[in-house]
């Protein structure tokens, strides 16, 4: 069907497009062809376009009966080889972490966009707020990592969810695309890239043509590296013959050793997080005052840096642009000479500010600009930089 | 004859469809977990023996098992078969995923009364509604067996469970009728006492497009039947029951407490009361989602 693969990608060239339109064509470029999802402000537009694109490409998008429905039945068309996703907010989040921790323990791979609304309970709902990052975390019961990436604009809504697929492809782990209610309804220009460009940096979901009886994660007793198959498809060879969400071994059988289990399912991320970790690093060789941030703060972030340079005070910023797994030592690594860092975060509590702290160990201040529902304007971030500097 | 008495006079031949089941695979016998007098051993065997006598291709059928009791089964059902043990009530919406994805497929769903009309009830309703192809079996041994005997959905008034001590007071939820009222085209009940109906029924669900939805009455002596005595019923209620606290007893009270369908419709409501109603309740096909989501995509494709 070459019509069918044609209209797969945006012609090349500049688009205006809208946040989550932006992330659902990058979803779609990257080979999505199932979307289970159920509409809740500010995720709704997702659903909506991809109900639209999916069925061109042949794909399959459904409205199920609630969240529950909706992420079960993305990973029930993980298994049988699709690449799937689903769209939702903090409320969606709460309800699905049932079955991601299931989808963690069986290594399925999905995309999870999280369009953050303001908190809790109904909250406000067109309102941003990065509340859901420690329910990302944790999400679920039982332990395991995930991944979760913050985009700052509708160009990395499109290019990041790319990302997030290969990562959820490679890692076998939730990956979680941090969008939130005014990125997701912000209109910007987004250049597509020519198909074939993008079609070199997408990892297509293929069983492999030997299909080894090892099916999962494990660690190889040799060498002591972590080895992550590709992920199994029902209704090929290349298949455990049950599916079982205890702790268990390689080949998918119950493993009488569940703290080997849980290791391998902190370790297979932890161990790659040199390759996983995604961060920019502006202007931060002779910094002496560190802002740290990730999604919508960064864009004051570095507004807020360059009018602090022009007024010659030493400032940079570290961005990140996968917040979990937390980069440890790159962070400790920035911060090791910073006579403060600032951390701006959409919300009131710092759960990054947090993590910064946990790894200076508080041997360095740390200034939290908290803002809810609304963003930072460079004034806020500048006039603390002011202070700090004096 | 050669005279000769066997070597083993007591030596069983071996069951024919040990080899297919999976338990049989690995450990070389059909290393059921179940409790005596249960009937999830019945319906472990019959499905293995419809997956081999019908040649159902694995590929095509992958087995969705909720959380019950009854997970245990895939220790019983195929080797072949490729299983996926989906959390507590989510079977049916993990089954529409597959279909979806892969409409080649008949996802075949085992399910519980706690798993399909308690906590997934609403998914069970859904994928009615859809009528996605597919194979839903209820198991209903009217109880909570796994976590311990707990009041279920599903437990006949008066019963009494280790939640309902004083005997059980509330409404009961009835499968079928719920299958029946969410659209569902093939709707049939059945017991494990009839084994050869319960065969009929699952030969005649694989061939039909569209979802079908088995319910199965299946005893639980540990916790249903010890704790209830076989006069549970408004009909029975002057008799002395006594205990049900072996397979059989409980098999006899299943027959005595069923009611064939063509029977009911001449019984009143006080009659049928705390009865099972067995048989075929609707077979009308119908237009089937996967097919109905092709046409979508012909016209979203530019066709017509």
């Amino acid at each position: 069907m070459s019509s069918s693969s044609d209209k797969r990608f945006l012609p090349e060239g500049r688009h205006l497009l809208m946040g989550n339109i932006a992330m659902v064509e990058g979803a779609i470029s990257a080979g999505l062809t199932f979307f289970g999802g159920y509409p809740i402000t500010p995720s709704t537009e997702a659903i909506e376009h991809l109900a639209k694109r999916l069925p061109e490409i042949g794909g399959c998008c459904m409205q199920m009966e609630d969240e529950l429905a909706s992420i079960n039945s993305v990973i029930g068309a993980s298994l049988v080889g699709a690449k799937s996703m689903t769209a939702t907010s903090g409320p969606g989040l709460s309800l699905m972490t049932e079955t991601i921790s299931m989808a963690a323990n069986l290594e399925i791979p999905f995309v999870f966009c999280d369009v953050q609304r303001t908190g809790p309970g109904t909250g406000l709902v067109t309102e941003p707020h990065h509340n859901d990052l420690g329910l990302m975390r944790f999400s679920g019961n039982g332990e395991f990592q995930v991944i979760a990436i913050a985009p700052m604009n509708c160009q990395e809504l499109f290019d990041l969810t790319i990302t997030a697929f290969n990562y959820a492809e490679t890692y076998r782990c939730p990956v979680f695309l941090m969008s939130d209610a005014y990125l997701g309804h912000l209109h910007e220009v987004v250049n597509i890239p020519p198909k074939e460009e993008i079609l070199k940096r997408v990892i297509k979901r293929e069983s492999p043509e030997d299909a080894p009886a090892r099916v999962f994660s494990y660690k190889d007793r040799e060498t002591g590296e972590y080895v992550i198959p590709k992920p199994p498809i029902m209704g090929t060879d290349y298949c455990p013959g049950l599916f079982i969400h205890l702790p268990h071994g390689p080949e998918g059988l119950p493993t009488p050793k569940p703290m080997e289990f849980m290791e391998m399912m902190i370790e297979k991320i932890k161990s790659n997080i040199d390759k996983i970790t995604m961060v920019d690093k502006y202007k931060l060789e002779d910094a002496e005052i560190v802002i740290i941030a990730y999604g919508l703060p960064v864009r004051t972030s570095y507004r807020a840096v360059e009018i602090a340079r022009q007024e010659g005070i030493k400032v940079g910023l570290l961005r990140l642009i996968t917040v979990w797994p937390f980069p440890d030592e790159l962070v400790k690594e920035v911060v090791k000479d910073a006579k403060a860092v600032i951390v701006p975060e959409l919300n009131y509590t710092g759960i990054i500010a947090e993590q910064v702290q946990r790894v200076t160990k508080l041997t360095t201040p740390i200034i939290k600009i908290g803002k809810v529902a609304e963003f930072h304007h460079p004034d806020d971030i500048l006039k603390v930089i002011k202070e700090v500097a004096k | 004859m050669s005279g000769i008495a066997p070597m083993f006079p007591n030596e069983k031949p071996e069951h024919p469809y040990l080899q297919q089941s999976y338990g049989g695979k690995v450990f070389g016998n059909f290393a059921s977990l179940f409790c005596g007098g249960c009937g999830y051993g019945i319906i472990g065997q019959i499905f293995t023996r419809i997956f081999e006598d019908e040649k159902l291709d694995p590929k095509l059928h992958p087995t969705v098992i909720g959380i019950g009791c009854y997970s245990q089964i895939m220790l019983l059902v195929h080797e072949a078969a490729q299983k996926v043990l989906a959390l507590h009530g989510r079977a049916p919406a993990v089954a529409t995923g597959m279909k979806m994805a892969n409409p080649k497929m008949k996802p075949i769903v085992f399910s519980g009364d706690g798993d399909c009309l308690g906590i997934g009830g609403n998914h069970f309703i859904h994928i009615c509604r859809r009528n996605v192809d597919c194979l839903i079996m209820i198991f209903n041994n009217s109880i909570y067996a796994m976590t311990g005997g707990q009041g279920a959905p599903t437990t006949l008034y008066g019963a009494k469970s280790t939640t309902t001590p004083y005997t059980m007071f509330e409404n009961r939820t009835d499968g079928v009728k719920l299958a029946l009222a969410a659209g569902a085209p093939y709707v049939a009940r059945t017991t494990v006492a009839h084994p050869r109906t319960l065969m009929k029924y699952f030969r005649k669900a694989l061939r039909h497009k569209g979802t079908s939805v088995i319910e199965i009455i299946t005893p639980c002596v540990t916790y249903f039947g010890r704790k209830n005595l076989s006069n549970l019923g408004e009909e029975y209620k002057g008799e002395k029951g006594e205990k049900m606290d072996t397979g059989g007893k409980m098999i006899d009270w299943i027959k005595r407490n069923s009611v064939r369908i063509n029977q009911a419709k001449f019984m009143t409501d006080e009659e049928l009361f705390n009865k099972y109603i067995i048989g075929e309740f609707r077979y009308e096909p119908k237009p089937e989602y996967s097919d109905e989501y092709a046409k979508i995509q012909k016209i979203a494709m530019g066709g017509k």
